[in-house]
């Protein structure tokens, strides 16, 4: 049985189809004005702070939830914990050994190629929110915003390797766009040939496609795909996946290859928001003595229409 | 008349509020495309039983919060509810009298509605999102109607 509870019984509500012309009016034009301009950029900040309590009250009891596994875990849980972490860090301090020398000797090369792309410079970790942004688009909320100096466009990572990139910016929270999202491209470099291409999302946290690649293109099963730094969003280097599937129609002029990515895009907890150097060449350290016989590495160009530039 | 309507603004907000607090509630991403539009249910049952007491600047409101918390173009859910709001408050008089299938029945023509005028607004933008799975929602928000009545008109009841 469906019952109103029924009080108002007045055949008529005054101006209903003025004050519905009226709303509606103000929503098209919210929606052009947020669509064409920027204004709404800093209503919008403070808007998402009106958001924010009703975000952290949901995540909130998940948190507790978590908050209560953690608290509850038995000694022997955590001794197991310990020692694979212990066993991990060996492993990550094992490979870290060469990193140092590794990273002078790239920034070396850089340098003389004048290649300012992709140096990461610091990062800052951000917790995902227990929170579902649409359905229909990969999104995650994040709770780092503008406050922390997060930016649109900002690179994200986790620790497999690229999560995503800084959709929009609230005071305090952030959306973060991930790969897989269709309307999400990334410029990428397959690792064992150095092949450049882009990686698009396809809507399926497992799964990226390369779409742009010839059926000629000498790629293979099991091939890592790492940042390539072009246009100038994300580091240079890092992971975004590996190959998954060729598929080669002699009959297309386009392979149809599937990649899988290589952040854990449906279970990272923490990312890492990435700021990248704004120049490779000024933070170079001082190259060693060249050897006699080789020729003198060009001298770095003087700083000076720069410094003219900065300071009228 | 005065005296009535501030009495009803409570359980309209608070429904609102519950209903706005499920719509970001995380489910499994599999059942994502199924979560009914809670919020949305819950605006047309106040512009169907008390157009007067908020109505149609509910429906705004609770449009502009649902953008805010979904991230998509500010007004875009906003101009949806509007207009499917105005409709519902157009049919009140009969919704009240119909059955329990011909009153889910207009709930779902409505939410289909309120979905394609979504859909519409994305592609405008200019990011579409074509998977079927959008439409699945009004039925089950259909589905959901006739529970979500009888909760709401027992308030206060005991």
């Amino acid at each position: 049985m469906v019952a109103f509870r029924n009080t108002d019984t007045s055949q008529r509500t005054t101006g209903l189809l003025l004050r519905c012309v009226l709303y509606s009016l103000l929503a098209l034009g919210l929606i052009i004005v947020d669509k064409r301009y920027d204004h709404l950029g800093r209503i919008r900040r403070f808007l998402s702070v009106v958001a924010y309590p009703v975000q952290v009250a949901v995540a909130s009891p998940f948190d507790g939830w978590n908050w209560f596994k953690d608290s509850v875990t038995t000694r022997d849980a955590l001794r197991a914990d310990k020692a694979k972490l212990e066993a991990e860090l060996r492993v990550a301090q094992f490979r870290l050994q060469r990193y140092e020398a590794l990273e002078a000797e790239t920034q070396r090369l850089r340098a003389l190629r004048d290649s300012t792309a992709g140096v990461t410079d610091r990062f800052v970790i951000g917790d995902v929110m227990d929170v579902d942004l649409d359905a229909f688009r990969e999104r995650v909320l994040v709770d780092k915003g503008a406050g922390d100096g997060v930016y649109v466009g900002q690179a994200v990572l986790d620790s497999g390797g690229v999560f995503g990139q800084v959709a929009r910016v609230g005071q305090l929270t952030s959306e973060v766009i991930l790969v897989s999202d269709p309307a999400h491209a990334i410029p990428v470099q397959i690792n064992r040939t150095g092949l450049r291409t882009i990686a698009v999302g396809t809507g399926d946290l497992s799964r990226l496609k390369l779409p742009y690649l010839p059926t000629s293109a000498d790629v293979t099963v099991g091939d890592l795909l790492v940042t390539s730094g072009l246009g100038g969003g994300f580091p240079a280097g890092y992971p975004v996946g590996t190959i998954a599937e060729v598929k080669r129609d002699p009959s297309q002029s386009l392979a149809d290859v599937d990649v899988r990515p290589a952040a854990a895009l449906d279970r990272s907890r923490e990312l890492m928001f990435v700021w990248l150097k704004p120049q490779a060449a000024e933070v170079l350290p001082q190259p060693a003595a060249p050897k006699p016989s080789a020729p003198k590495p060009p001298a770095p160009k003087p700083p000076a229409p720069k410094q003219a530039a900065t300071n009228p | 008349m005065m005296h009535d309507n501030r009495i009803r603004r409570f359980p309209m907000l608070l429904s609102a509020l519950v209903a706005l607090a499920l719509a970001v509630l995380p489910l499994p991403s599999v059942l994502e495309p199924l979560r009914p539009d809670f919020l949305v249910l819950v605006v047309f049952y106040w512009c169907i039983e008390s157009p007067r007491a908020g109505g149609l600047g509910l429906a705004f409101v609770s449009g502009l919060a649902l953008d805010l918390v979904h991230g998509v173009v500010l007004g875009q859910h906003a101009l949806a509810l509007t207009l499917m709001g105005a409709w519902a408050t157009h049919l009140r008089l009969r919704i009240r009298v119909y059955s329990v299938l011909s009153q889910c029945l207009t709930i779902f023509l409505l939410l289909t509605g309120y979905q394609f005028v979504l859909f519409w607004v994305d592609g405008a933008t200019g990011n579409p999102v074509t998977t079927f799975s959008r439409w699945l929602a009004p039925f089950i928000g259909a589905l959901l109607w006739p529970p979500l009545v009888n909760a709401l008109s027992m308030r206060g009841r005991t």
